[in-house]
């Protein structure tokens, strides 16, 4: 955390080897959210790097004192996360609830590659499937609290919202998923 | 002493998550441990909510694409010094001098080998039309029989072998009364001395099974041809 904040004064001052550490650090984790939030492989390279880029030009910003930049940086990639969800919205809302599910299975099996193909068959292509059916503000709680594994107060800094609806979000995206995958036949081994 | 709070289904759903992440306070602790194992709605739901934290906890991380980390420098940093010309084609033959291209090139090299043997490719005075489709399947065709009758043969072989090691062992088992074989005590015989007389009958039985066997055993082997010829009957 102490090493985040002294490379990002380098890269202030202009050490482009101190950028390139900090985009080896959290390429995997800000891909990783982006993957869980949009389940699309693809999306989720183009997010990580509006992240970035978006990191880059607003570093200066950045104060240490109000949180770490790992936590400053997950919510720069919340806030590009939900205006990209806004923005795809429209093509959304058009197909009813059925056909929208239909529509994320099919985009799941023709986007994917054979690699992945083989993850839907395990757990973590079943949670992904599940993910993808909750609304945003439960699948962002659930993806910070159970797959990145923050802490409540830093998911608090990120959304921005009071420890009470964190609190209320996480357990009712957890409820929600576990139905989802119940209804989808995924039974507990 | 304070009253005991009795949840009902509402609170205890709304409190599942604080449960697992260990943030109830004791007494509603025991409040949530006395209502979920007695209620039917709860139960299944807190053990299956339980149950997912668990394994979205064990799940690891999806690896990032390699390009990506160059993608995002690219974008930030700008476009990296392209090497091109004499360098480039310098950095790419050093590229060939890794361990991974050796051993790639020498299994290569020996699964070409192998197909050039098995298709009956003389290494001595190779000729071109060796090298024709036509020549390579037909040779390769020779080769497959050659090899399907050697393997006959070979099975063939260690099957007589087999049954005759088997009959020598059934003979060398037989049992053999006593009586008959050892030497009786005779009035006025020294004990090794021979009388000319003839062997029991069962001994002499014994004797023609061996020599029986090491006859077929002449017949199939030509390397025993000799040693019993002088038994044999054809």
């Amino acid at each position: 955390m102490e090493q985040d904040a002294q490379l990002v004064q380098q890269c202030l001052q202009g050490d482009g080897s101190a950028w390139e550490e900090l985009v080896r650090r959290h390429t995997r984790r800000i891909f990783n959210i982006c993957y869980r939030f949009t389940g699309n492989r693809t999306e989720s390279e183009d997010l990580s790097q509006d992240v970035f880029l978006r990191v880059y030009r607003t570093l200066a910003s950045y104060r240490s004192a109000h949180g770490g930049f790992a936590t400053w940086m997950t919510s720069v990639t919340r806030n590009l996360l939900i205006d990209h969800y806004r923005r795809t919205k429209r093509d959304r809302a058009t197909d009813s609830l059925d056909d929208k599910m239909a529509i994320v299975e099919n985009k799941e099996s023709a986007g994917r590659r054979p690699d992945e193909q083989a993850l839907l068959g395990e757990l973590s292509g079943q949670v992904q499937a599940g993910l993808t059916k909750l609304s945003p503000e439960l699948r962002e709680a659930v993806i910070l609290r159970d797959l990145q594994q923050l802490e409540y107060i830093e998911i608090q800094r990120i959304l921005a919202v009071p420890e009470g609806t964190v609190k209320s979000r996480i357990n009712r995206g957890r409820i929600e998923l576990a139905r989802v995958l119940q209804q989808m036949g995924v039974r507990p081994s | 002493m304070t009253p005991k709070m009795n949840w009902i289904c509402d609170q205890t759903e709304a409190r599942l998550s604080d449960y697992i992440d260990d943030l109830l306070t004791a007494e509603e602790r025991a409040a949530f441990v006395a209502h979920v194992p007695t209620c039917e709605r709860c139960g299944p739901l807190f053990a299956s909510v339980a149950h997912l934290v668990t394994n979205l906890h064990s799940i690891a991380e999806v690896e990032a694409p390699p390009r990506l980390v160059y993608a995002i420098l690219n974008q930030t940093l700008g476009p990296r010094e392209t090497v091109t010309g004499w360098p480039a084609l310098r950095r790419w033959f050093r590229g060939l001098a890794t361990m991974r291209f050796a051993y790639g090139a020498l299994s290569l090299a020996a699964t070409f080998l192998v197909l050039l043997t098995a298709s009956g490719f003389n290494f001595r005075h190779p000729k071109m039309a060796d090298l024709k489709p036509v020549t390579i399947y037909r040779k390769a065709d020779a080769q497959a029989h050659l090899v399907y009758a050697r393997g006959t043969k070979f099975f063939s072989d260690l099957r007589v072998v087999n049954e005759i090691q088997s009959r020598l062992r059934e003979n060398v088992q037989t049992p053999v009364n006593s009586e008959d074989t050892l030497p009786q005590n005779v009035p006025g015989k020294e004990p090794g001395s021979t009388d000319g007389s003839k062997p029991g009958p069962r001994q002499q039985n014994r004797a023609d099974g061996i020599y029986r066997n090491l006859e077929v055993l002449a017949d199939e082997l030509p390397v025993f041809t000799g040693v019993y010829g002088g038994r044999r009957t054809r």
